[in-house]
Order: C-alpha cells, then sequence, then structure tokens
C-alpha cells in the first residue's frame, strides 16, 4: 500500500518569540496588539532595545516621544536605541 | 222568598250556561250556540257571577282540551319518547321522520285550538254585549271579557306544558336540524352552480322574493324549492307558537343553527391550515342561516314589530347599520341575529385554531392564513387569555419535555414569536406564551450551542432538514441589519411635528393583560434576535460560544475561503456591537493573512527547490502543504495533543517555519501538528481510495507503508500519541476496511494489518468502488477546541474550593446520592433524570440531561 499525500493543512499558531509573556509599557500579550490597535502581528509589530528589551512598537514610540531628555528603557533605564 | 226566587233563577241560568257552552263545545264547529248564550251570560252577570261564570268556562275548556287534543297530540310522539336511546337513533334516520309527524300533530292540535278559541270569543261577545248595556259596570265585567282570552292561551300552553315529555325538545331539534341541513344542501347546490353570482341572485330576488311568498319565476328552482321549505318550517313554528312553546320554539332553532354553523365551521376549517376560512364562514352565515332567519321571521310577522317596537330601545350591538345582500334594511333582530352568529361563528373557529395551535405554529409559514384567521377571531372576542392559556398548556405537554431536542423548541419558539407577532402586535401575550419556554430552554445545556448553529448555518441548524427556511434566524440577523439602517435613517431626520402628533394619536393603551411591570409597548418591540439572546441571559456567553464554534469552523477548512462567515461576522457586529466580536474579527483576519502569507511562503518555497534537487528525493512537493497561521491570544483555548508526524511531513512543516521565520521575522511558527485536515489517496495493488482525515489519521495510515502490521503499542510510540487515544483514531481505518484488527498474544495490544488485495478487502467491507471518498463526518472527528462547557469546567473548580474547605463534607456517599434524588424527584416534572452514575472527579453521579427520544 501506499499513501499519497494531496494536500496536508496543518496549523500553526505566531508568536514573536521574545522572551517576556507581555509588553513592559501596556502589560497586553506580546502576541496580542497594543491597547491601540486592533488586529495583532504585522499590524503591531515588535521592537527590541539594544538592551534587549521588547515592547511594542506603538507602546515605545509613544514613551520615546513623551520623554523631553534622552529617552530611556522602561525596563533598565538604559538610554533606549533601537535595536539595528 | 225574593232570595229564594233569585237562588232558583241563578241555578237556572247556571244549568242553561252549562248546557249551552256543552253544546257550544260538543257542536264539532257548529257555533249557533254561541248567540243564545248573550241572554244567560248577561243574567248571570247581572247576578254578579261573571267571574265564577268565566272560570267554569275555561275549567271546561280545559278538560275538553287535555281530554282529546292534548292526549292524542302527545300520542303521536309516543313512539319515539317510550323507546330507547339506541332506538332513538333509528328514528332520527328515518326521511322525513319528525316532520310528518310534527306536522300532522300540530295541524291537529292547532285546529282544535282555533276551534275553542271561536267558542271563548263567542264568550267574550256575550260578555261584552251585556257590558255595552249595563254601562255602570262595565268595570267588572269588562274585566272578566278581555282577561278571558288571554287566560285561554295561558290555559293552553300551561297544559301542555306540564302534560310535556321530556324528549319533545329533542324531537323540535332534530326537526331544526334535519330541515336546516337540507336547507344547506340547497343553498350549497345553488352555490355550486353560480358560486360567484351568488349575492347578485340574492339581491335580485332579495324582497320580492322573501317577503312576499307569491311571484315564483320558475327559472330558479332552487330558490322556490327553498322557500317552500322556509315556509313549511314557518308554518311548524307558528303553530308551536300557537299553543304557547314560544321560547322552546326559538331555543329549538337557535340550537340547531348553532348546531350547523358549528359544524360548518368545523367542515370548512378542518386539518388544513392554508387556506383562509373565515371568509367562507361568514359568506356561509349571510347565505344559509341568516336567510333562513330572515324568511323565517318574516313569514311570522316579527321583523315588522320588532323593529317598529323597540325603536327607543336600540341594542348597541345593532348600533352599526350594516346591510345583508339580497335582504335590504334589516329588521333589528336580524341584526341581532347576525352578530350572534358571527360572534358564535368566531368563538368556533378561534376555539378550533386555538386547540390546534401548536400543529398550525409548527408549520408556521405555511399556516399564516390559520393564523391570521384566529387573529381576526380574537380582534373579535377578545379571547387572548384563552389563547395563552391552551397555547402554554400544549407546549408544556409536547414541547417543553425531555424527548423534545433543543433545537425543535428553539425553532418552534421562532415560530411562535411570528406567529404571535402576527395575532399581536403589541407582543404582551407572546411574552405570556413565551416565558414557559425560556424558562425551559434556559435549564437546557446545549441551548446556547443550538441557538449559535442557527444564526451562523444557512441551514437553520438543523442536520435534518426539517427546519423550514423560515427558521432561519441568519435571514433574521440579515432583516435586523436593514432595519437598523432604516431606523438609523429615521432617527437622524428629526421627525416633524405633524407625524409627531400623528404618531401621539395614533397611541392605544396596552391590552388589559399587559403586565404593568414590564413596560410600555413603546419599549417592547418584538426583535426575534433579542427574544433568543435574551433566553440565555447575556451576549457574552452567545459570542463566547460562537467564537468557539468559528474557531471549530475555520480550522477545519482546508481551503481559505470565508466569505461567508466575514459576512455573518458583520451581520452579528451589528447586532451584537463591534467590540464584542474583535475577537471574532481577528480569527477571520488570521484567515485571511495565512491565504496571503501561505501563497507568499509556498512560491517563495517552490523557487527555491526548482534551483536544488533536493526536492526529487523527499517525495512530498511544497505545493502539499498549506497553513493557516493562528493568533493564538484570540482563539479559543486549542487542545494541542502531542503527534509525530511522518519525516517527511515533517521537513515540509519545518522548512515552511523557517520560510515563514524568515519572512515575518522575528516571528516564529509553532506548528499544531494534531490541526488541521489531510487528503489522502491510498493506493493498493489494484484499487486507490481518497480519504480526507485528520493529520493524526495520517500519520497512522503512514506508517504502514514502512511496515504493513503493527502492534498498537509500537505504533503509538511511532506516532507519538498515548496507546488509548491510537486505539481510539485507528478505528477509523478499521472501520473502512482498510486496516484489520487481529489479537495477538496479548490482549491489550492488538495487531493492525493493512488490507491490502481486494480480496481481503470484500470479506470485511461490502464497499468495493475502486476511487472512493470518505470524509470524516461530525461525530468521528474530535473537536480541537475546547468546548465552552470545558472552559466552565475549568471556572467552576473555584467552587471546588468551597466543597474542599473545612468543615469538610463529612456525609457518606449514600447520603449524597439521596439528597440528589431527592433534588431530581423535584425536578422530575422537568424532565431531569439521572441516567449514569459515573463518578466525576470530585466523586458524585452525574446529573445529565436524558437523550432526546422522539418527539
Amino acid at each position: 500500500m501506499k499513501v499519497k499525500i494531496l494536500q496536508w493543512h496543518s496549523v500553526a499558531s505566531w508568536t514573536w518569540d521574545a522572551q517576556d509573556e507581555t509588553c513592559g509599557i501596556c502589560r497586553m500579550a506580546f502576541d496580542g496588539c497594543c491597547p491601540d490597535c486592533k488586529f495583532p502581528g504585522d499590524d503591531c509589530p515588535l521592537i527590541w532595545g539594544s538592551c534587549n528589551h521588547a515592547f511594542h512598537l506603538h507602546c515605545i514610540l509613544k514613551w520615546v516621544n513623551s520623554q523631553t531628555s534622552t529617552p530611556l528603557c522602561p525596563m533598565c533605564r538604559r538610554e533606549w536605541q533601537f535595536k539595528g | 222568598m225574593q232570595l229564594v226566587d233569585d237562588a232558583d233563577g241563578a241555578l237556572d241560568s247556571w244549568a242553561r250556561f252549562c248546557d249551552l257552552s256543552d253544546e257550544l263545545f260538543g257542536g264539532a264547529g257548529d257555533l249557533s250556540a254561541g248567540p243564545r248564550l248573550a241572554p244567560v251570560v248577561a243574567d248571570l252577570c247581572a247576578r254578579g257571577l261573571a267571574e265564577l261564570l268565566r272560570d267554569q268556562f275555561i275549567r271546561s275548556l280545559e278538560g275538553i282540551f287535555r281530554s282529546n287534543a292534548v292526549k292524542k297530540f302527545w300520542q303521536q310522539f309516543h313512539p319515539y319518547c317510550n323507546s330507547s336511546a339506541v332506538e332513538r337513533i333509528k328514528f332520527c334516520v328515518q326521511e322525513n321522520w319528525p316532520e310528518d309527524i310534527l306536522s300532522k300533530a300540530l295541524e291537529d292540535i292547532c285546529l282544535e285550538k282555533n276551534y275553542q278559541e271561536k267558542c271563548v270569543l263567542a264568550l267574550v261577545h256575550s260578555l261584552q254585549s251585556y257590558e255595552d248595556r249595563s254601562p255602570h259596570r262595565k268595570s267588572k265585567a269588562l274585566d272578566c271579557s278581555s282577561s278571558l282570552m288571554p287566560r285561554y292561551q295561558l290555559m293552553v300552553s300551561s297544559v301542555l306544558l306540564t302534560t310535556l315529555p321530556l324528549s319533545f325538545p329533542e324531537i323540535l331539534n332534530v326537526y331544526f336540524k334535519k330541515k336546516l341541513e337540507e336547507l344547506n344542501i340547497m343553498m350549497a347546490g345553488l352555490d355550486g352552480s353560480d358560486p360567484f353570482d351568488n349575492h347578485d341572485l340574492l339581491e335580485r330576488n332579495s324582497t320580492s322574493a322573501w317577503h312576499s311568498e307569491m311571484d315564483i319565476d320558475g327559472q330558479e328552482p332552487g330558490i322556490s324549492e327553498s322557500r317552500n321549505l322556509v315556509k313549511n318550517i314557518g308554518k311548524v313554528v307558528r303553530d308551536l307558537r300557537y299553543l304557547g312553546f314560544t321560547s322552546m320554539t326559538e331555543d329549538s332553532y337557535s340550537s340547531a343553527i348553532i348546531w350547523l354553523l358549528k359544524s360548518k365551521v368545523h367542515e370548512l376549517a378542518g386539518d388544513d391550515y392554508r387556506i383562509p376560512v373565515l371568509g367562507c364562514v361568514k359568506k356561509w352565515i349571510q347565505a344559509v342561516p341568516l336567510k333562513f332567519l330572515h324568511a323565517l321571521l318574516t313569514y311570522l310577522g316579527d321583523s315588522l314589530d320588532n323593529e317598529s317596537g323597540s325603536s327607543g330601545l336600540k341594542s348597541p350591538l345593532a348600533s352599526r347599520p350594516s346591510s345583508f345582500p339580497g335582504i335590504g334594511v334589516p329588521s333589528e333582530a336580524l341584526v341581532r341575529w347576525h352578530m350572534r352568529l358571527e360572534y358564535f361563528a368566531y368563538e368556533t373557529l378561534q376555539d378550533l385554531r386555538i386547540g390546534k395551535l401548536f400543529e398550525i405554529i409548527v408549520d408556521y409559514p405555511e399556516s399564516s392564513p390559520a393564523i391570521e384567521d384566529l387573529k381576526q377571531c380574537l380582534e373579535y372576542t377578545g379571547q387572548h387569555s384563552k389563547l395563552v392559556d391552551s397555547f402554554i398548556s400544549s407546549l408544556r405537554y409536547r414541547l417543553l419535555t425531555a424527548g423534545a431536542s433543543t433545537n425543535d423548541i428553539l425553532h418552534q419558539y421562532v415560530s411562535t414569536i411570528k406567529a404571535l407577532r402576527t395575532i399581536d402586535p403589541t407582543g404582551v401575550f407572546l411574552e405570556a406564551v413565551g416565558e414557559p419556554i425560556r424558562d425551559y430552554l434556559r435549564g437546557r445545556k446545549d441551548t446556547i450551542k443550538c441557538i449559535v448553529t442557527m444564526l451562523t448555518d444557512g441551514s437553520g441548524g438543523n442536520a435534518n432538514g426539517t427546519g423550514n427556511a423560515g427558521d432561519n434566524l441568519l435571514e433574521e440577523l440579515n432583516r435586523d441589519a436593514e432595519n437598523q439602517e432604516n431606523v438609523d435613517y429615521d432617527d437622524h431626520t428629526n421627525i416633524d411635528e405633524k407625524q409627531a402628533w400623528l404618531n401621539a394619536e395614533s397611541w392605544e393603551p396596552d391590552p388589559v393583560e399587559a403586565d404593568p411591570l414590564k413596560g410600555s409597548r413603546n419599549r417592547r418591540k418584538i426583535d426575534i434576535l433579542g427574544l433568543i439572546v435574551s433566553i440565555i441571559g447575556s451576549k457574552d456567553q452567545l459570542v463566547n460560544e460562537y467564537r468557539v464554534m468559528l474557531a471549530e469552523k475555520l480550522l477545519n477548512k482546508s481551503d481559505f475561503d470565508i466569505d461567508s462567515d466575514i459576512r455573518t461576522l458583520e451581520l452579528l457586529k451589528i447586532h451584537f456591537g463591534e467590540s464584542s466580536m474583535q475577537k471574532c474579527e481577528i480569527m477571520l483576519n488570521d484567515l485571511i493573512d495565512s491565504k496571503r502569507t501561505n501563497s507568499n511562503i509556498k512560491t517563495s518555497l517552490s523557487k527555491t527547490s526548482q534551483t536544488g534537487t533536493v526536492q526529487e528525493e523527499t517525495e512530498l512537493s511544497h505545493e502539499v502543504l498549506d497553513a493557516t497561521i493562528i493568533s493564538s491570544n484570540f482563539w479559543p483555548p486549542i487542545q494541542t495533543e502531542d503527534l509525530t508526524v511522518p519525516a517527511s511531513v515533517d521537513q515540509l512543516l519545518s522548512d515552511y517555519a523557517k520560510r515563514f521565520h524568515q519572512i515575518k521575522t522575528p516571528r516564529k511558527l509553532l506548528w499544531k501538528k494534531n490541526l488541521g485536515t489531510v487528503k489522502l489517496e491510498l493506493q493498493f495493488e489494484d484499487r486507490s481510495m481518497q480519504f480526507t482525515v485528520a493529520p493524526v489519521h495520517a500519520a497512522i495510515i503512514m506508517q504502514f507503508q514502512e511496515k504493513p502490521s503493527w502492534t498498537s503499542k509500537t505504533l503509538a510510540t511511532a506516532i507519538g500519541v498515548p496507546v488509548d487515544s491510537l486505539n481510539r483514531k485507528i478505528s477509523f481505518w478499521t472501520s473502512k476496511g482498510v486496516l484489520t484488527e487481529s489479537v495477538g498474544p496479548d490482549a491489550d495490544d492488538p495487531t493492525f494489518t493493512v488490507v491490502d488485495s481486494t480480496s481481503d478487502f470484500n470479506k470485511n467491507s461490502t464497499v468495493n468502488q475502486l476511487s472512493e471518498r470518505f470524509q470524516i463526518t461530525e461525530e468521528e472527528g474530535e473537536s480541537s477546541i475546547a468546548s465552552v462547557e470545558e472552559q466552565l469546567r475549568k471556572e467552576m473548580t473555584v467552587y471546588e474550593m468551597f466543597c474542599i474547605a473545612e468543615p469538610s463534607y463529612d456525609k457518606s456517599l449514600q447520603q449524597l446520592q439521596s439528597f440528589l434524588s431527592g433534588l431530581v424527584r423535584k425536578a422530575g416534572d422537568e424532565g431531569w433524570i439521572i441516567l449514569a452514575k459515573e463518578e466525576l472527579k470530585n466523586g458524585g453521579p452525574i446529573l445529565r440531561h436524558s437523550p432526546h427520544c422522539v418527539q
């Protein structure tokens, strides 16, 4: 007997593969989305700082923009720089 | 001396009076004794014996009447009255039975009475002539003369009534029934020959034919026939009234009419709900009983009397001037009869329909004529509460039982809402009727599920197709959406004052039966979805259930075709609000994204595979693999089971995941290998079969390529699932005749072998077509989504704390059981029984709802 696969429709879930579960700013799941977004994933990406802390892009941008002086990472208080 | 003379004279006169009256009575039509009576009477009156004379006269008349006429009269009916109930039926069946006897007997007795009346008149004349001559004593004697006739009448009727056999009214009844039926058949014949011209016909013949009994045109034999019939009846009625049976006669013919009307309504209404009958009934009332009554009343000369007599005291019922075809201006008696008959018809039809309301609602959209009839009847009779009571009891008896499936109950509820909405737009009665259904549905576990299926499934969630299209809640959603748009439009444009005034004017108070606690009708908009959703209590539960169902549906899709789901979701969003459907939207969005990503990955994979020659070795092309990529945070909890897929597939999966990581970096894919669907073809030596199965089934069968037989334990390790789960899954293949199970040395560890050739295959299965498609049916496929119930159970672990807490539950299991069965007895009439005493994890008998039996 031979089995010929015609179609294999599988199911997978995606994850950002951040070390943490939730965004340190909005406390929402990384695999979810920030409070301002409707759809997770491409619409609400994560961003890592050079300190290796991850946030929702929208969250950290809001934070960075609200800082008058040099923005610091909300987690480790080092200077915030987007990881290249 | 004077006195003795007087007495002698009086005695003498008295004796002569007695002789004369005897002569008169026995005279057999000879009234010559009448004039001779006058001087004797005058003499007696002059002696002040007028009253005595009168009494004597009446008494002797009574004796004669009683012995001659009455006895003979009743003798005619003896055969019937003396027979048993069974024999009476035989009488009734005889064609001319009460008719001949009755008219004959009546004729005789009326003749007798007529003669006696003449005798009475003779005396009256004598008395009067005496009075004329002696004006000073006028008052006394006049009293005698004028009261004589009424006294005689009274005597006749009291004699007859006191000797009345018990079954005489029955005979009258039979007589009228038979006659009316005859008339009915005649009229039906007329209708048949000229059904649409009926009214014209009546009009043409109206006054001329019915009022005067002459001019028979001869061209309408039916008409003249029926006129004769009515004339005969009229004669009987007149005779009966003449004898003082007025009220009994009226009773008889009205009960006969009512009886006929009732049977007519029953005949017309029957069990067919697809045609309106009210119109026919009304027409029939005009055509038969009213015409009959009109003719009868005219014949008896009543109508004119009544009309002129009671003008000052007009019945409120007759206040609206109604005209009848063919009768002209109706007399009040006739109007009353019309009202009465119509009311009775309405009531009869209403009772009939209410009694069958359950069936009517079962086939609602088809039975709407019956509902419309019922509505009109109820408007007239106002007996809505009867409907409510009767319908609720039939609901309890027939629908709200353990045997009815939740689906059926819901469908019936929807139909009920629709039907009652027609009858009563205010929804007051619907509220009353709906409450028991709602209460009952709240007790059912699968209510939410059924509702959601009805909401989403085009077929109305009824697998057997018994639910009709009218029950489809999805349609209701659609309509709701349209309405919503309209309402929005209305709200934005300010209603001008005129409109507002009109609205205010058209306000009507709630019906009396309305429950004042439930708000006025303005707030009570009948919205089927709203009603259904409110059974559950909150929309959240419904949305949650919908999400689980949607997830299940989406995960089992092998294409990315979700147009209908998007549509449904849009409709649900309108109804339940956007925010509550957010997660569902993300789920659908995942599918859309997956489709895009999937094709991206596949094109890029095929590009790379073209460059290398690796593809030749791995027998599987990347084309074969599709993936649904989900944002798991927004999906209901998904049960992941370990599954080791064959290496070739695993390779595909990891290639795919790698490519995903490249495209969507830094995102990663986590496979849920047990989910999804696999289409595969089994190629045997002499045949091939196609299947659509779950991955685990595919993994199982693929293992048999390497080795034709496996023991279940080794196979379980090979594909990385527990043995018991494997045994469950593998039964799919054995049931399809692809594998056979044989018990080896170890009973717990059976061996499965591929059935490779057709001859072997035939032994196991009757199916031997070369290529067949099999689909895992729903019962076979296990749900991969944790059902709402399971989720609930997890939440319920909180409550376990109460059971575990101090002081711990120290009663024995028996005590607990008896307590629980006590509860069960209490709930028994709601259909709950203990079916299985399986032990739950925490050790109690499971209370289960009994399974659905045949309704």
